[in-house]
C-alpha cells in the first residue's frame, strides 16, 4: 500500500521531472530488446520458411539417399525401389543452373524427375501442365514446370537456362506446387539428356515400407549386390538440421551483440537510478525515519527499476516486430549472412518468444536496479540526514574478482557447444564482471601509496581520500567507461585483427591479374562451367601469359552437416599458392596430397601427416590411391565456414575424370592492357557460347576482388563500429549521471570547502580532476580487460563459431586514440557535471542547516 | 584587491539585502575590532545567518559595504573573495560541517595545508585543546555531535583567523558541551585577538559577548 503510494507521487514526480533521463533508460532496454527479438524473428521465419519448402518438396519422403560426392548411378534405383523395404521411390537429378532474365541471372534450381513415380512421395513437384499444352508435356525434352517464386520472375514462354558454357532454350508447359526460392521441374531423362548426365540421378526419395526404419532398410539394402560404399543416408528433417547450422553462428553472433545492447540498457537504468536515490538520499533516509524499513526502500527502488524494464521491454517487443518485418521486406530473409539466398518468407510472431524476450529486457532492467535499491536499502537514516550517509567502503576484497577472473580464464578453454562458444561468451561475460569488480579492490590497495605521494597537496588530498573512502561507489561510477572502453577495445582489435588477417589471406589467394568464374554460386558448380575447349581458347588469348584453371565442386562428408567444398588446382609450390598454417608434409609414394581448410581440423578430425579416410571411397571410387589422401597441411580459409579441400588438379582428374573448370585466374603478358585482355576474354566467351551476352560470368582483376572484398568486409563490420561509438556514448552517460549523483551528494562538501576559501576554480578543479583521475584509471582497466576480452574472441570465439584463426593485431594508435577520448570526455563530462557544484546555491548548501 | 587597513577587522556599511522584491534587511551597520566578540540575536528568519554570508563575501547584498580587514568585499571578484576567506575567516556551522572523508587530524590541518602553512605540532595543539586528543585517525562517522563540533572547532582556530563567524556553534550540543565550545571560541578572542561575531539564541551564550545586537528588517540595535 506504502509502496503504491510512494510510485504514484515520488516516483512520478522523479520522473515528470527528468523525462529525458529515464528515456535514455527506456530507449537502451527498447534497442536491446528489439534487437534480440528481430534477430530471433526473422531467423525463426526464414528458417521455418526453408523448413516448410523441404517439407513441400520432400513430402512423404521419410529418406533420401545422397552421394557423398558427385552423382548417384540410376541402376541404383531399381535395387532400391524393389526393396521390400520401400513403399514408394522417386529418382531425382538435382542441379542449380543460372536462368537469363533480362540481361542478368538468377539462381535456378532445376530438378529432373520420373513424373509416374513422384506423386507417390513428393507430390509438391508434380507437373501441372498449362491448360492447352501439349498432352505429353510432362515427359517432352527441354520443358520445364515452374513454381511460384520461378513463374513470378521468370514467368514467360520460353527461359534460357545455362548448361556448362552454353546457354539452351527451355518451354514454360506448366507449374509445380512447392514453394521456396525459383524451382524447375522436368523430365528426369530429359534432363539427364539436356545437361549431358546421361545415367546420373543426384538422389532418390524414399517412403519406407511399414515396420521398416533407416536402419533396417540400410542393413536390408547392403546385403544387396552393386550396392555402393558410401552413400549418404538421411531423414528429411535433417535437411532443416543442416540449414539451421549454416547460420547458427552468424545468428548467435548477432543474438550477442543484441545481449551487449541490452547489458548497456541495464547500465543506464543502473545510472538513472543511481542518479536518482543520490538525489531522494534524503527523502529516503526521512521516511526511513517515519518508518519505511530497508526492505521497502529496497522494493521501492526495484519496483522503478522494473517499470523501467516493463515499459522498455514492451516497446522493445513492438519495435522488434517491425524491425523484424521490415528486414524480411528488405533482405527477403537473409539476416545478411547470405545463408538464405532466394526467400521472401512472411513474418512469424511467436508469443512465447516475445514474452521470453520481454522477461530478458525486465531482468535486464532489474539487474541495472538492483545496486541502487540496495543502496537505498542500506542508508543510514539518521547519519544521512546529517549528511554523513555515505558508505565507508568495503575491505576492498580483490579475491572474488580473481575468482571471477580465473574463472573467465579457465571457461575460454572450454570446447564449443553444438557449435556455440558458449564457454567464451560467458568468459567475456565473467572477465568484464570480473575486472570491473576489482576495481575497489585495485583502489584498496593503491589508496597508501597515493596519499604517500600526494598526501602533501590539499586538493589532491581531498581526491585521494574520498577515492580511498569510497571507492565503491567512485568505481562503480567508472564502471561504465570500463565496461564500454573494454567492449570498444575488444572490437576494435578482434576487427583490426581479423581485417590485418583478410589482408594477408588475399594477398595469398589472389596471385593474378585477372580472374574468371562460370557463376557466382558454388551450387550451380557441377552445371554451369568453362568447357575445355574454352579454357585453351582463352588460354591462347593476346596478352595472356597463363592460365590457372580451378574445379570447384561440394562433397558431403557426413549427414546432417553441411556440404564442404572440393577445389581441384595446379599444386606444384603449394607453399606459394596456399595460405599455409605450417611447412607442407612430405607425401609417401601411392598417397595423394590434400591440403584442408581449419574447419576440417574441427569438423572431421583431419590433421597433417595423417590420412583423411572421410574421402577414402568418396573419390576415384574404384581407381583411390593405394596409400590414401594424405593430409599434406592445413590452410587458412575465410570464405568457407564448413570446410574446403584442395587437391591438385592432375589427382583429381585422374580419380573422377572430371574435367570441368569453375574459376579462372590469368596472368597478363608484360605490357597487356588489362581492359584489352577483358574485352577480348568477353568476346572469345560470347563467340564459344553463340551469344551475345557473358551474363552471369565474373570477371574482375585481382585488385578489384581485394577492394570489393574489403568494402564487404568494411561493411560487415560496421555496425561493429556504431555499437562502439553506442558503448562509449553510454558509458560517458553513466559517468555523467555517476557524477551528478556525487555532486548533489557532496553538495554540503562543496559548499563547506567554499567556507573555508577554496576558490570556484579549486572545487571545479577538484571535481574534474577525480574525473580524470577515474576516468584514467577506467580507461586504463578497460584497455587491459579489452585486451584479454579480444584474445577471447580472436583466439576462442572466432576459431569455435566460424573455425577459423587470425592474427592477435593491436592497433597501438587507435587503441590509444580511443583511450585518449574517452578520459578527454569522462573529465569533460565530469567538469561539466561539477559546475554546478561550485555555483552559489551548491555553496549555500551549508546554509540548509543554518 | 585593495587593502585599507584600519582599526575595523569587520565593517558593515549601510547593508541592504532584499530577496526578490521581499526586503530582508536595510541599514545594517557594524564595526568589530580585533579581540571584540559581538552576539547577533533576532528571531528566526530575519536574516542573522545572511548576514554572515555577506561579511564572509558568501552571499551577495543589494546597497552597503563590507570590510573584511581592510579590504572590500565589494569590489572583489569571487576568487579574490575566496583567499580573504582562506586566510581571514574561521567559520563555525550549528550542523558541525566537517569533510566526511578525511579523519579528524586531517580535517583539522585543511586550513593550514590549503595556505601552505603545514603545522603538524599547531594541529595537535589544537586537538589536545578540544580535548580530541586519541580520536585523530577516526573518521567523522565514528564521532558523536559534540566530538564532531570540536573538530570544527578546531578547524576553525587553526589557522590563527583574524574573524570568526560562528553561527549557533551550540544550538545541537549538550550545556556541558556547548560550554567547552563557547570557551573555546572566547579564548581565541581574548588570547590570539581574532574578532568573533556570534549568531545566537542562546540567552547564555549571549550574555559573554561584548556587546549583544538585535537583528530586525531595520537592521542592528543594541539588545
Amino acid at each position: 500500500m506504502a509502496l503504491r503510494y510512494l510510485l504514484r507521487t515520488v516516483s512520478w514526480q522523479e520522473l515528470r521531472h527528468h523525462p529525458w533521463r529515464h528515456a535514455a533508460a527506456l530507449v537502451a532496454v527498447m534497442l536491446g530488446v528489439a534487437l534480440a527479438f528481430s534477430v530471433h524473428l526473422i531467423n525463426a521465419s526464414a528458417l521455418g520458411e526453408f523448413s516448410q519448402a523441404t517439407r513441400t518438396a520432400s513430402g512423404q519422403a521419410d529418406l533420401e539417399l545422397r552421394p557423398s560426392f558427385s552423382t548417384l548411378d540410376e541402376n541404383l534405383y531399381p535395387l532400391v525401389a524393389g526393396s521390400t523395404a520401400v513403399e514408394a521411390a522417386s529418382p531425382v537429378l538435382e542441379m542449380t543452373t543460372q536462368a537469363l532474365v533480362g540481361d542478368r541471372t538468377v539462381a535456378l534450381r532445376l530438378l529432373g524427375i520420373d513424373a509416374l513415380r513422384v506423386g507417390q512421395v513428393t507430390p509438391a513437384l508434380v507437373p501441372r501442365a498449362h491448360e492447352g499444352a501439349p498432352r505429353l508435356a510432362w515427359f517432352a525434352p527441354a520443358t520445364v514446370f515452374l513454381n511460384s517464386s520461378a513463374a513470378q520472375q521468370m514467368g514467360s514462354a520460353t527461359l534460357q537456362v545455362q548448361a556448362g558454357d552454353r546457354r539452351i532454350e527451355v518451354q514454360v508447359a506448366g507449374t509445380v506446387a512447392a514453394g521456396g526460392p525459383p524451382l524447375a521441374v522436368m523430365d528426369l531423362g530429359a534432363a539427364q539428356d539436356l545437361f549431358g548426365r546421361l545415367g546420373e540421378i543426384s538422389r532418390i526419395d524414399i517412403r519406407l515400407a511399414p515396420g521398416h526404419d533407416r536402419e533396417s532398410a540400410l542393413r536390408l539394402w547392403q546385403t544387396q549386390a552393386g550396392w555402393p560404399d558410401k552413400i549418404l543416408v538421411a531423414q528429411a528433417q535433417e535437411t532443416a538440421s543442416r540449414i539451421s547450422q549454416l547460420s547458427r553462428a552468424y545468428r548467435v553472433n548477432l543474438t550477442v551483440l543484441a545481449l551487449v545492447a541490452l547489458f548497456t540498457g541495464a547500465f543506464l537504468v543502473f545510472s538513472v537510478l543511481w542518479l536518482g536515490v543520490a538525489k531522494r538520499a534524503g527523502q529516503l533516509a526521512l521516511l526511513g525515519v517515519l518508518g519505511l524499513s530497508a526492505s521497502q526502500r529496497l522494493r521501492w527502488v526495484l519496483c522503478e527499476s522494473l517499470f523501467l524494464g516493463a515499459v522498455g521491454s514492451a516497446a522493445g517487443l513492438a519495435l522488434g516486430t517491425a524491425l523484424a518485418a521490415l528486414g524480411l521486406e528488405l533482405l527477403g530473409g537473409d539476416l545478411g549472412g547470405g545463408y538464405f539466398p532466394g526467400t521472401q518468407p512472411s513474418l512469424q510472431w511467436s508469443t512465447l518468444a516475445a514474452l521470453a524476450y520481454g522477461a530478458l529486457g525486465v531482468l535486464a532492467a532489474a539487474v541495472g536496479g538492483w545496486w541502487p535499491a540496495r543502496a537505498a536499502a542500506a542508508l543510514p537514516p539518521a547519519q544521512t540526514l546529517k549528511g554523513l550517509g555515505l558508505s565507508t567502503g568495503g575491505p576492498g576484497r580483490l579475491l572474488p574478482s580473481l575468482l571471477l577472473l580465473l574463472a573467465g580464464g579457465l571457461l575460454a578453454l572450454l570446447p564449443p557447444v553444438h557449435g556455440v562458444a558458449l564457454g567464451a561468451y560467458l568468459a567475456v561475460a565473467l572477465l568484464l564482471i570480473g575486472g570491473i569488480t576489482a576495481l575497489p579492490g585495485l583502489v584498496a590497495w593503491a589508496h597508501p601509496l597515493a596519499r604517500r605521494i600526494l598526501g602533501h597537496w590539499p586538493l589532491a588530498l581531498l581526491a585521494v581520500e574520498r577515492a580511498g573512502r569510497v571507492r565503491e561507489t567512485a568505481a562503480i561510477s567508472v564502471s561504465g567507461v570500463v565496461a564500454a572502453l573494454s567492449l570498444a577495445a575488444a572490437l576494435t582489435i578482434m576487427v583490426s585483427s581479423f581485417r590485418m588477417s583478410v589482408n594477408q589471406w588475399l594477398d595469398s589467394v589472389l596471385p593474378a591479374d585477372l580472374y574468371l568464374r562460370s557463376s557466382q554460386s558454388l551450387a550451380a558448380a557441377d552445371t554451369v562451367y568453362f568447357e575445355p575447349a574454352l579454357v585453351a581458347q582463352l588460354r591462347a588469348a593476346p596478352g595472356v601469359d597463363r592460365v590457372e584453371a580451378l574445379r570447384v565442386t561440394t562433397l558431403t562428408l557426413q549427414t546432417g552437416r553441411p556440404a564442404i567444398s572440393l577445389i581441384a588446382r595446379e599444386l606444384k609450390e603449394p607453399r606459394r599458392s596456399l595460405p599455409l598454417l605450417d611447412e607442407p608434409q612430405t607425401v609417401p609414394p601411392g598417397a595423394v596430397a590434400v591440403y584442408v581448410s581449419e574447419a576440417m581440423v574441427d569438423l572431421y578430425g583431419a590433421r597433417p601427416g595423417q590420412r583423411l579416410k572421410a574421402l577414402e571411397g568418396v573419390l576415384g571410387r574404384g581407381s583411390e590411391p593405394a596409400a590414401g589422401f594424405l593430409v599434406a597441411g592445413i590452410w587458412r580459409d575465410y570464405a568457407r565456414q564448413f570446410g574446403a579441400i584442395v587437391i591438385d588438379e592432375a589427382d583429381y582428374q585422374r580419380l573422377t575424370g572430371d574435367r570441368r573448370v569453375n574459376d579462372l585466374a590469368i596472368w597478363l603478358a608484360a605490357g597487356a592492357d588489362e581492359k584489352k585482355v577483358q574485352a577480348e576474354l568477353r568476346s572469345r566467351v560470347r563467340a564459344h557460347n553463340g551469344s551475345q551476352t557473358v551474363a552471369g560470368l565474373e570477371m574482375a582483376s585481382s585488385t578489384q576482388i581485394r577492394a570489393i572484398s574489403m568494402q564487404v568486409f568494411d561493411r560487415s563490420f560496421a555496425v561493429t563500429y556504431w555499437l562502439q561509438a553506442v558503448a562509449i556514448g553510454i558509458g560517458l552517460f553513466g559517468v555523467a549521471a555517476s557524477f551528478s549523483a556525487q555532486v548533489l551528494a557532496r553538495r554540503k562538501e562543496f559548499g563547506l570547502l567554499a567556507h573555508l576559501g577554496l576558490t570556484r576554480q579549486q572545487i571545479l578543479g577538484i571535481v574534474a580532476g577525480e574525473g580524470l583521475a577515474w576516468t584514467a584509471a577506467g580507461a586504463l582497466a578497460g584497455l587491459l580487460l579489452g585486451l584479454a576480452v579480444a584474445v577471447v574472441l580472436v583466439h576462442v570465439i572466432n576459431p569455435q563459431s566460424f573455425r577459423w584463426t587470425m592474427d592477435l593485431y593491436l592497433p597501438v594508435l587507435r587503441l590509444a586514440a580511443l583511450g585518449g577520448a574517452v578520459i578527454v570526455a569522462g573529465t569533460l563530462t565530469a567538469w561539466l557535471a561539477g559546475r554546478s557544484a561550485a555555483s552559489r546555491q551548491a555553496v549555500m548548501a551549508v546554509k540548509e542547516d543554518w | 584587491m585593495s587593502a585599507a587597513p584600519g582599526p575595523w577587522v569587520v565593517q558593515v556599511q549601510d547593508l541592504a539585502k532584499r530577496y526578490g522584491a521581499s526586503p530582508v534587511f536595510e541599514s545594517v551597520n557594524l564595526q568589530v575590532g580585533a579581540g571584540q566578540f559581538v552576539a547577533v540575536v533576532g528571531d528566526s528568519g530575519v536574516g542573522k545567518s545572511t548576514l554572515l554570508n555577506c561579511m564572509a563575501g558568501l552571499d551577495t547584498w543589494d546597497a552597503g559595504q563590507v570590510q573584511l580587514c581592510g579590504h572590500s568585499l565589494q569590489t572583489a571578484r569571487d576568487d579574490e573573495r575566496a583567499l580573504l576567506r582562506r586566510q581571514y575567516v574561521g567559520f563555525v556551522f550549528q550542523a558541525f560541517h566537517v569533510l566526511p572523508h578525511l579523519d579528524v587530524r586531517q580535517n583539522v590541518a585543511l586550513p593550514l595545508m590549503l595556505l601552505k602553512r603545514d603545522d603538524p605540532r599547531r594541529v595537535q595543539a589544537m586537538l589536545e585543546a578540544v580535548g580530541l586528543q586519541g580520536l585523530e585517525s577516526r573518521l567523522p562517522q565514528q564521532l558523536s555531535g559534540g566530538q564532531l563540533q570540536r573538530v570544527a572547532i578546531a578547524r576553525a582556530l587553526v589557522h590563527r583567523p583574524s574573524v570568526l563567524l560562528a553561527d549557533e556553534p551550540t544550538g545541537n550540543l549538550d550545556p556541558r558541551t556547548a560550554g567547552l565550545v563557547m570557551q573555546a571560541l572566547i579564548d581565541q578572542t581574548r588570547c590570539e585577538g581574532s574578532a568573533l561575531v556570534l549568531v545566537t539564541h542562546s540567552e547564555q551564550a549571549a550574555s559573554r559577548a561584548d556587546r549583544v545586537l538585535r537583528l530586525s528588517a531595520n537592521g542592528l540595535e543594541p539588545a
